[in-house]
C-alpha cells in the first residue's frame, strides 16, 4: 500500500488469556501486508519499543481492577478510536462468571485473610470505564473480521459487525438445527460473524460473541425447556459469557 | 536485610515476581518466585455443567488452551464413566501431538531459545527471534512461521475453533477426521518432520558446536538433583496424551508409578505464606523444604523430567536423539536444567513422528468417534502431559452433573519448588556483595526459570519481545536504593 504517513496502532493488554493478541500475532505473520499499512506503536506481548502517539487502540481483556481505569482514561485521551478485542473486552470474558458470586468471597477463595493485599474488582467490559468505538468479538476474535475490521479503519469508518443471530449462518452452511439433536444451543440469541464455527463442529453456540440486539431470550429458554433442561441448566448456559449482559450492563458506545 | 525485586508483568491479570533477600554481608540468603493471581476458576466453575469445562478451562490460558482442553476432556470421560472408541482416542492424541509440535516450536524459536541459542551476554536487541534469524540466516524465518501456520491450521481444521477448541465431549470428539483432511495432516506431518530434524541440526551447530554453551549447561549454578516426573506408555516410552505416571529419583531409580486418578496418594501441596501458589510433593517423601537430593519430596515434571522419567522414547527418529543426548551429557538422569531446551527438542521430533504415525493408522478416519455416556456421574481425574509439566484436572458433581467441587493442578505448578530452588542458586552464583546488578545478571537469573517455560512468562515474551523486569533493592528499613526495569509497562 502507497502511503506516506502510516496510521499509528497501539495494543493493550488487561484480564485474559491472551489469546486474542496470539490471533493477532499470527495474523500478521500470514498477512504481512497489514504491517505496510499500518504502524504498530505499542504491542507488549510482541515488541519491546513503545509509543505513546498513537490513533488506534485495541485493547484485550476485562476491565476488573479499580486501577484499570486510569490506564483506559489515558487509551482514551490519545486515541481517536477505541476498540474493544475479544470477549473479554467485548462483554467481560469468562472472567466475568466470577461476578455472580459475591466477590469477597471469591477474593477470599484465592487469598485468604489478605485477600485485601490484592486489587481485584468484577471483571467488566472495558465499556463500563470509558466510551468504545466499536467491539471485534467472540472468545477468541476471529482473524479474518479482524483484518475487515482494520481495513474499514484505515478508510476512517467504523467496522461493521453483524447485528443478526448465528441461525442465519448456521443455515447457509446447511446444518442440522442442533436443536433437533437435544444439544442445547444459544445460536438463536447470539450474534453472528463467526461462520457458525461451533455449531458447524456439532457443538452448540456458547455465545463468545454476544447478544444481538433486541434478543427474544424469553422464549429461547421456552425452546431449551421444551428440550429437557433444567432451570438451573438454562441459566448455566445463558451464562457462560454473558453474566454482565443479562444483567442488564449498560454498555456505552459512541461514535456512529 | 536488603530485598531485590524482580517483578515481570504477566499474563492471567495477576503477576509473577522474584524477592531475593540479601544478609547483612550482601549475600543471597533466600530467593522467592510469588504469584499472585485472581481468576478464581476452581471458585467460580462450582455450581456450574461439568460438560462446560473442556470449553472454560481452555479459557485459563491461550498459550497452552489444547493442554486444558484434552485434560478437561479426559476428566469428564471419568466424571461420566465412558471409555472412549479407539478412533477418538487416536484423534485426541493427533491433534494433541500437532499442539506439541506448534508450542514447542514457539518455545525453542521465540521464547526460551533465543537467550540460549544468542547466549546470556548477547545485547538485547538481538536476545530474540530476530535474532536467531540474524544469526542463521534468513530462510528459517520462513520455516518457523510455516510451522506455527500448519500447525495452528490443522488445529482449527481438527479442533473446530482456533485457540481455543471446542472439539473434546465425554466419550469421544465432535467431529472425525475426513480422508481429504487426512492426506493434508499427512503431507505436512512429514514436513513437520523435516523442521524438527533440521532444529535440532541448528542446535547441535550451534550450541552443542560452543564450548562455552557446553560449559554453561552443565555450570553447576544450573544443576538441581531432584525427582522426575511424566506419563509414559506401557514400554515406559514417553506419551503426551495418555498412560501412566511415573516417578524416577535423582538416582534414576523408580520411585513410583500410578494412575492419574490416584495422585492425591503421590503429590501433596505445600503452602508458603508468601505465595499463593502451591508447592506440590512427593507425599512419601516428604516436605523438606527447598532442597534437592533424595530425601526431599521436590520434582519436577518438564520436558527434561519426562526424558529422564521414560526408559526411551516411542518413535526411531527421537529416540536416537534421546540416546545421543544422555551419550553426551553422562547418562541418565541429566539434572542439568539447560538441557531442557535439549529435550523440548527431541520432544518435537517426537511429537511430529507421533503425528504421521497416527495420521496413517487406518483407524483415525473411523466413523465410531463418540460413544454417549449412559452411567450417573460422580467423581473423574483427567490428565496429560501438557508443555509445562503434567495437567491433572479433578472434578466432583452431583448426579445432575453439576460441579460440586474443583481441583486443578497446572503444569507450571508443579515445578514451583525446582524454580525457587534454581533461583535463587542463580541469583547466589550472581549476587555478591559490591557486585553492581546489571542487565546481564537480571537475564541469567530469568534464564534459569525461562527453561521452565513458565506460564506466567510464556505470553509476556512472544516476539522479539523481552520479559518485563523491575529489580528494586531495599535498604533494611524498605527505603529503595535502586530501581532498575526494563520493558515495564
Amino acid at each position: 500500500m502507497i502511503s506516506t504517513k502510516k496510521p499509528k496502532v497501539a495494543f493493550f493488554d488487561f484480564a485474559g488469556c491472551e489469546g486474542c493478541q496470539l490471533t493477532v500475532i499470527d495474523t500478521l505473520q500470514s498477512h504481512p501486508e497489514l504491517l505496510e499499512a499500518v504502524e504498530i506503536v505499542q504491542f507488549r506481548e510482541a515488541m519491546s519499543e513503545r509509543d505513546e502517539d498513537f490513533e488506534i487502540a485495541f485493547v484485550e481483556g476485562s476491565y476488573s481492577r479499580p486501577s484499570d481505569k486510569q490506564r483506559l482514561n489515558q487509551i482514551r485521551e490519545q486515541a481517536k478510536f477505541v476498540i474493544a478485542l475479544g470477549a473479554c473486552a467485548h462483554i467481560g470474558g469468562v472472567n466475568a462468571l466470577r461476578n455472580a458470586k459475591p466477590m469477597q468471597e471469591v477474593r477470599r477463595t484465592v487469598y485468604d485473610h489478605r485477600a485485601d493485599h490484592y486489587e481485584a474488582g468484577k471483571a467488566l467490559p472495558i465499556a463500563a470505564a470509558i466510551p468504545v468505538d466499536a467491539f471485534i468479538p467472540g472468545c477468541p476474535i476471529d482473524r479474518h473480521e479482524f483484518i475487515r475490521a482494520v481495513k474499514t479503519l484505515l478508510q476512517g469508518f467504523l467496522p461493521e459487525i453483524p447485528d443478526y443471530p448465528l441461525c442465519v449462518e448456521c443455515k447457509l452452511r446447511e446444518n442440522d438445527c442442533l436443536y433437533n439433536r437435544n444439544e442445547p444451543c444459544l445460536g438463536p440469541i447470539i450474534r453472528a460473524g463467526c461462520s457458525a464455527l461451533c455449531t458447524t463442529f456439532g457443538v452448540g453456540c456458547e455465545g463468545c460473541r454476544g447478544l444481538i440486539p433486541n434478543p427474544n431470550i424469553e422464549s429461547l429458554k421456552e425452546v431449551m425447556a421444551e428440550h429437557g433442561l433444567s432451570q438451573s441448566m438454562i441459566e448455566a448456559k445463558l451464562s457462560l459469557f454473558m453474566t454482565n449482559e443479562l444483567k442488564d450492563f449498560e454498555v456505552v458506545y459512541h461514535g456512529s | 536485610m536488603k530485598r531485590i525485586s524482580i517483578d515481570p508483568i504477566t499474563r492471567l491479570e495477576g503477576h509473577g515476581k522474584i524477592d531475593i533477600f540479601l544478609d547483612d554481608h550482601g549475600e543471597v540468603a533466600n530467593a522467592y518466585l510469588q504469584v499472585p493471581e485472581l481468576r478464581g476458576f476452581e471458585r467460580f466453575c462450582v455450581g456450574r455443567l461439568a460438560e462446560d469445562m473442556p470449553n472454560i478451562t481452555n479459557r485459563i490460558c491461550g498459550v497452552c488452551p489444547e493442554a486444558h482442553h484434552m485434560a478437561s476432556t479426559k476428566a469428564l470421560d471419568a466424571l461420566f464413566h465412558v471409555d472412549p472408541p479407539p478412533t477418538a482416542k487416536k484423534l485426541r492424541e493427533l491433534f494433541y501431538s500437532i499442539f506439541y509440535a506448534t508450542d514447542h516450536t514457539t518455545h525453542f524459536y521465540a521464547l526460551g531459545g533465543p537467550d540460549f541459542v544468542m547466549g546470556p551476554d548477547a545485547p538485547v536487541a538481538e536476545r530474540n527471534i530476530l535474532g536467531i534469524i540474524k544469526k542463521v540466516g534468513m530462510d528459517i524465518a520462513g520455516k518457523v512461521l510455516k510451522m506455527r501456520h500448519d500447525g495452528h491450521y490443522l488445529i482449527k481444521k481438527i479442533g473446530g475453533r482456533p485457540v481455543h477448541p471446542n472439539w473434546g465431549l465425554p466419550g469421544g470428539v465432535s467431529k472425525g477426521l475426513s480422508e481429504e483432511l487426512r492426506v493434508e495432516v499427512e503431507a505436512r506431518g512429514r514436513e513437520a518432520i523435516e523442521f524438527a530434524k533440521f532444529s535440532i541440526q541448528l542446535f547441535n551447530d550451534i550450541v552443542l558446536g560452543n564450548t562455552d554453551y557446553v560449559n554453561l549447561i552443565t555450570n553447576d549454578a544450573y544443576i538441581h538433583r531432584t525427582y522426575n516426573m511424566g506419563t509414559v506408555d506401557q514400554n515406559n516410552h514417553v506419551n503426551f496424551y495418555d498412560g501412566m505416571i511415573r516417578v524416577v529419583g535423582p538416582d534414576g531409580k523408580e520411585h513410583a508409578k500410578y494412575e492419574s486418578k490416584n495422585y492425591l496418594d503421590y503429590v501433596a501441596e505445600h503452602v508458603e505464606p508468601w505465595s499463593y501458589l502451591k508447592f506440590p510433593y512427593l507425599k512419601k517423601i516428604g516436605w523438606k523444604g527447598f532442597v534437592d537430593g533424595e530425601d526431599s519430596g521436590v520434582y519436577k515434571a518438564t520436558p527434561l523430567s519426562r526424558l529422564n522419567t521414560a526408559d526411551g522414547m516411542a518413535t526411531p527418529l527421537a529416540q536416537e536423539e534421546y540416546q545421543r543426548m544422555y551419550d553426551t551429557l553422562g547418562g541418565k538422569p541429566v539434572n542439568h536444567t539447560l538441557a531442557t531446551h535439549w529435550a523440548r527438542l527431541i520432544e518435537l521430533l517426537y511429537a511430529t513422528e507421533r503425528w504421521v504415525q497416527l495420521a496413517t493408522d487406518p483407524e483415525i478416519t473411523g466413523e465410531t468417534y463418540r460413544v454417549l455416556p449412559k452411567e450417573t456421574p460422580t467423581e473423574g481425574v483427567g490428565s496429560v502431559e501438557a508443555p509445562r509439566g503434567t495437567l491433572t484436572h479433578h472434578y466432583w458433581s452431583d448426579e445432575r452433573g453439576v460441579l460440586t467441587k474443583v481441583n486443578l493442578i497446572v503444569g507450571t505448578t508443579n515445578n514451583n519448588a525446582a524454580i525457587n530452588m534454581s533461583v535463587k542458586k542463580a541469583a547466589q552464583g550472581l549476587i555478591k556483595k559490591g557486585v553492581e546488578i546489571k542487565e546481564g545478571l537480571l537475564n541469567t537469573i530469568e534464564m534459569a526459570y525461562r527453561a521452565y517455560d513458565p506460564c506466567m512468562a510464556c505470553a509476556t515474551h512472544t516476539l522479539p519481545g523481552q520479559m518485563p523486569l523491575e529489580v528494586t533493592i531495599h535498604d533494611s528499613e524498605g527505603t529503595i536504593l535502586e530501581r532498575r526495569t526494563q520493558n515495564l509497562d
